[in-house]
């Protein structure tokens, strides 16, 4: 039981990463039908900024997240000018080609540049450490990242729920042309709703820069499937089914591997897999409501 | 009483990309106004609504609101002069509730007082919409729905109000219903820029129309000359 509720405390982790990641990538799918390979990108930019500020330039944590927001927002921006913008409405498939675009040359000039090493990612030193209950450990960083995910996502329901530009976002994931009509300026929310996403994967890219200590180009590669995984399973546009469906998939994959023998480890990402095929199959709409037409 | 009209269309030629589907309309519209919009089917009825609100591309023309000319402005920034529109096939939110469709039309609205009070308004010309408050819109029957959509429009307390189709595929209970809702928004202020494929309905609730065949104006006319012209049957059913 205790080495269930370690793991299960454990992969919080990655989970909240996830989450984070996720809720941004829901919302830009689900108000102008984008499925964004280039997110990983987004998180990677955002992720690396915080480390030449934390790392290079040697200043204080909280400069890093501030970094990391700026960086992540500059690049989205400019990934949607470039590549979204002028081939808006023409239809998702091609919205997600010039996507695949945009990843593909975001990376690779960063792995040009940069290589494609990890680099040591410093944790401020409040973060180290655990709490000790029994046999489980509480580790700070992982309680940190949670307590913050928690937070955020607390924000983001207000924000879609209860505000005049959630209200705004969600007419337009429905019917962008009745929204401009109702006097709607869906140039700036579609905007904003970048920002916000774009934040929110500057925000994940630092969770994987505390977790695992490191970062690297390629590192947005991985994440940004899952997060489309886990937008899937929790209704396009859904910011809490988006934060939900990280988390099982996090959690669900590192309890699955935890079960089984050493050498079928390789299998953690079947986990995601086998739901994404799942969900599809039972209820493709998701398991929360969606919010797109 | 200004004796300039609230909208004018001046010789506007407009349509989608490439390809014409409007030649030179004039139209007018006058404070107080119940104006209808004739033809069969597919002769450009919603286009010339669409290009009120700056949704189609406009080639030649102009259109001017309020004194103002709107020929190149964006829709969110001609609605925000006091235009709304309750399109063909209702087009509400599904996604939303009732109440949130409402608050959706009201976006432009300053202030918690001012909401509620418009939000009072419409449910007092559309009583049903309030048992309807919470639920869920893409589960109300047709005949709510269309109310709902005209009195999300009617929200942001527009000057002018274009209305598509209100009487599509409704029972003919309802169609008199809407009717009388019709009359008495316009007696409110508001005035009408109506389409109805129902010609009786439109002509009974409106002060002048308009004729329109392949793209063009053919014919003009108060309501009463419109109900007794030939021209009016003939080119309505598309003969000569």
């Amino acid at each position: 039981m205790d080495y269930f509720i370690q793991q299960f405390l454990t992969s919080l982790g990655y989970g909240s990463t996830l989450a984070v990641l996720a809720a941004g990538y829901t919302m830009t799918f689900g108000i102008i039908g984008l499925v964004n390979f280039a997110h990983g990108e987004v998180l990677m930019v955002g992720a690396f900024a915080a480390y030449f500020v934390i790392q290079i330039a040697m200043l204080p944590f909280w400069a890093g997240v501030l970094a990391a927001v700026a960086g992540s927002v500059i690049i989205a921006l400019l990934i949607e000018r470039v590549a979204f913008k002028p081939v808006r409405g023409v239809g998702m498939i091609t919205l997600f080609i010039t996507s695949l675009g945009a990843s593909t040359v975001i990376k690779n000039l960063t792995v040009l540049v940069f290589n494609d090493r990890l680099k040591p990612f410093p944790s401020p030193k409040f973060l180290e450490g655990s709490y000790q209950i029994g046999n489980i450990f509480i580790y700070k960083k992982i309680a940190f990242i949670v307590l913050i995910t928690i937070l955020i996502c607390i924000l983001l329901v207000l924000l879609v729920k209860k505000t005049k530009i959630g209200i705004a976002m969600r007419s337009i994931s429905y019917n962008i042309n009745i929204a401009q009509t109702l006097g709607i300026n869906t140039e700036m929310v579609i905007i904003i709703v970048f920002m916000i996403s774009a934040t929110l994967a500057g925000i994940s890219g630092i969770f994987w820069g505390i977790l695992f200590g490191s970062v690297q180009a390629s590192m947005g590669a991985i994440p940004v499937v899952y997060a489309f995984i886990a937008s899937i399973l929790g209704g396009v546009g859904n910011v809490l089914g988006a934060i939900i469906g990280g988390y099982i998939i996090a959690v669900g994959s590192s309890l699955l591997v935890a079960y089984l023998p050493v050498d079928l480890v390789g299998l953690k990402p079947l986990f995601a897999w086998v739901i994404f095929f799942s969900i599809l199959i039972i209820k493709p709409s998701g398991l929360f409501k969606a919010n797109i037409k | 009483m200004n004796n300039q009209p609230l909208l004018e269309l001046k010789e506007v030629t407009a349509g989608y990309g490439k390809m014409v589907v409007l030649e030179n309309i004039s139209i007018k519209i006058s404070q107080g106004d119940v104006v209808t919009l004739l033809g069969s089917n597919g002769v450009g009825k919603s286009t010339t609504l669409k290009t009120i609100l700056g949704q189609t591309n406009i080639k030649k023309g102009e259109i001017v609101y309020k004194g103002r000319d709107i020929t190149n402005l964006k829709t969110y920034d001609i609605a925000a002069l006091g235009m709304s529109y309750c399109p063909e096939g209702r087009q509400i939110f599904g996604n939303l509730t009732t109440k949130e469709n409402l608050i959706s039309g009201a976006y432009l609205v300053k202030g918690k007082k001012q909401l509620k009070e418009n939000l009072e308004k419409v449910y007092s010309l559309f009583p049903i919409l309030k048992n309807r408050e919470n639920q869920l819109s893409a589960s109300l029957s047709g005949g709510e729905q269309e109310m709902l959509a005209m009195a999300r429009a009617l929200m942001g307390s527009p000057d002018l109000l274009l209305l598509d189709e209100p009487s599509l595929g409704l029972a003919p209970k309802l169609v008199e219903l809407i009717a009388e809702i019709i009359k008495n928004i316009n007696e409110t202020g508001v005035s009408i820029l109506l389409i109805e494929q129902n010609a009786k309905l439109a002509l009974d609730i409106s002060n002048y129309g308009y004729l329109m065949r392949k793209g063009a104006i053919a014919f003009e006319g108060t309501s009463e000359e419109l109900v007794k012209t030939e021209k009016v049957k003939e080119i309505y059913f598309g003969i000569g």
